[in-house]
C-alpha cells in the first residue's frame, strides 16, 4: 500500500483487519500533532468502544517503526505523532 | 462491534507483486497464485545439498465449521521489511544457502497455496529447521491478515496468537466477539 499524503497539519492512519472493520475505513487523516501516549483517547473519541473491542489487542506503527503507546516504555512516553506522518493500528495478524 | 463494513469486504490489495530480493534472499507479497517452482529454481544452489519447500495451502474448515472463502490483506511494505527481516536472520542462524518465502493476497480459494517458503543449505538438516522457522515467525509477526468466511456469510478476522475466533464481521449487527 502506498502512503497516503495528508494535508497540511495532519497526519495519516491506516486501520487493518478489526479496527478496518470497525472504523468502516481503510485510512484516514487526523489533526497533528498529537501524543502517541494520546492516541487511543483520540481514537475513542471518534469511535466509541474501539479501544476495548479492537484496540486493546492492537500493536502501532509511526512510518513503518513500532511504538509503545501504553505502558511505561520510556522511549515513546513522549513521543508526538507529527504532521505527515504515517501511523498504523496492527492487529494481531494471521499470515500462513 | 459495529459493523461499518460489509460482509463483502474488500481490502486494498496491490494488482502486481511486491517483493524484495538479493542474491540469497526473495521474499514476496502477491495478489498472483505462488510459484513454488519459481521457489526452488530461486534457491537452486551448487554449494547445497538440500532444499526444503513449504506450501501451505487454505483449509475448508476452522474448528469444524465450514470455510466458503477466505482473503489475505496486508500492511504490504512492512510486511515486506519484515520478512526481509525473518529471512535475513534465519539464513544466517542455520547457515543456509539461500531462501524464499511467498505469501498470497487477495482471495485465496479454499485448497490453493498461501504461502510457499524454500530454504537450501549444504546439508538436509539445517535446510529443515530453517524452513519450519521462516515458517513460524513469519505466522508469529508477518503483517498480513487473514478473513475467514463460514458458509452462510458470516466474516471472521482470525489471531494466529491466540488460535482461535478472532473477531467476527456480521453484516447488520452491532455486537460481536472476540475470541470466541
Amino acid at each position: 500500500m502506498a502512503s497516503k499524503k495528508s494535508p497540511s497539519g495532519h497526519f495519516s492512519i491506516l486501520y487493518f483487519a478489526a479496527a478496518s472493520t470497525f472504523t468502516g475505513k481503510a485510512t484516514e487523516h487526523l489533526p497533528a500533532p498529537v501524543k502517541a501516549s494520546e492516541l487511543f483517547a483520540r481514537l475513542e473519541e471518534r469511535y466509541a468502544g474501539i479501544k476495548e473491542k479492537v484496540l486493546s489487542s492492537c500493536a502501532v506503527t509511526v512510518n513503518l517503526e513500532y511504538i509503545d503507546v501504553e505502558g511505561d516504555e520510556v522511549a515513546d512516553l513522549d513521543r508526538v505523532i507529527e504532521e505527515g506522518d504515517e501511523v498504523a493500528i496492527i492487529p494481531p495478524v494471521s499470515s500462513g | 462491534m459495529s459493523t461499518t463494513e460489509p460482509s463483502t469486504y474488500t481490502p486494498d490489495i496491490p494488482s502486481d507483486p511486491i517483493t524484495k530480493t538479493t542474491d540469497t534472499v526473495h521474499v514476496e507479497l502477491t495478489p498472483h497464485a505462488l510459484d513454488s517452482l519459481a521457489a526452488t529454481k530461486f534457491v537452486r544452489s551448487p554449494s547445497a545439498g538440500a532444499t526444503v519447500l513449504f506450501i501451505g495451502t487454505t483449509r475448508n474448515s476452522f474448528a469444524n465449521l465450514p470455510v466458503s472463502s477466505l482473503s489475505y490483506t496486508s500492511y504490504a511494505p512492512l510486511a515486506l521489511s519484515t520478512l526481509s527481516q525473518i529471512a535475513t536472520t534465519i539464513l544466517a542462524k542455520h547457515e543456509c544457502e539461500k531462501i524464499w518465502i511467498s505469501h498470497k493476497l487477495g482471495e485465496c480459494p479454499i485448497g490453493e497455496e498461501s504461502i510457499v517458503i524454500a530454504v537450501s543449505s549444504k546439508h538436509r538438516q539445517a535446510a529443515w529447521r530453517a524452513g519450519e522457522e521462516a515458517l513460524e515467525e513469519t505466522k508469529r509477526r508477518a503483517e498480513i491478515w487473514k478473513l475467514e468466511r463460514f458458509e452462510g456469510g458470516e466474516g471472521v478476522w482470525r489471531a494466529n496468537r491466540d488460535g482461535v475466533m478472532g473477531v467476527k464481521i456480521e453484516e447488520g449487527k452491532e455486537e460481536g466477539t472476540r475470541g470466541r
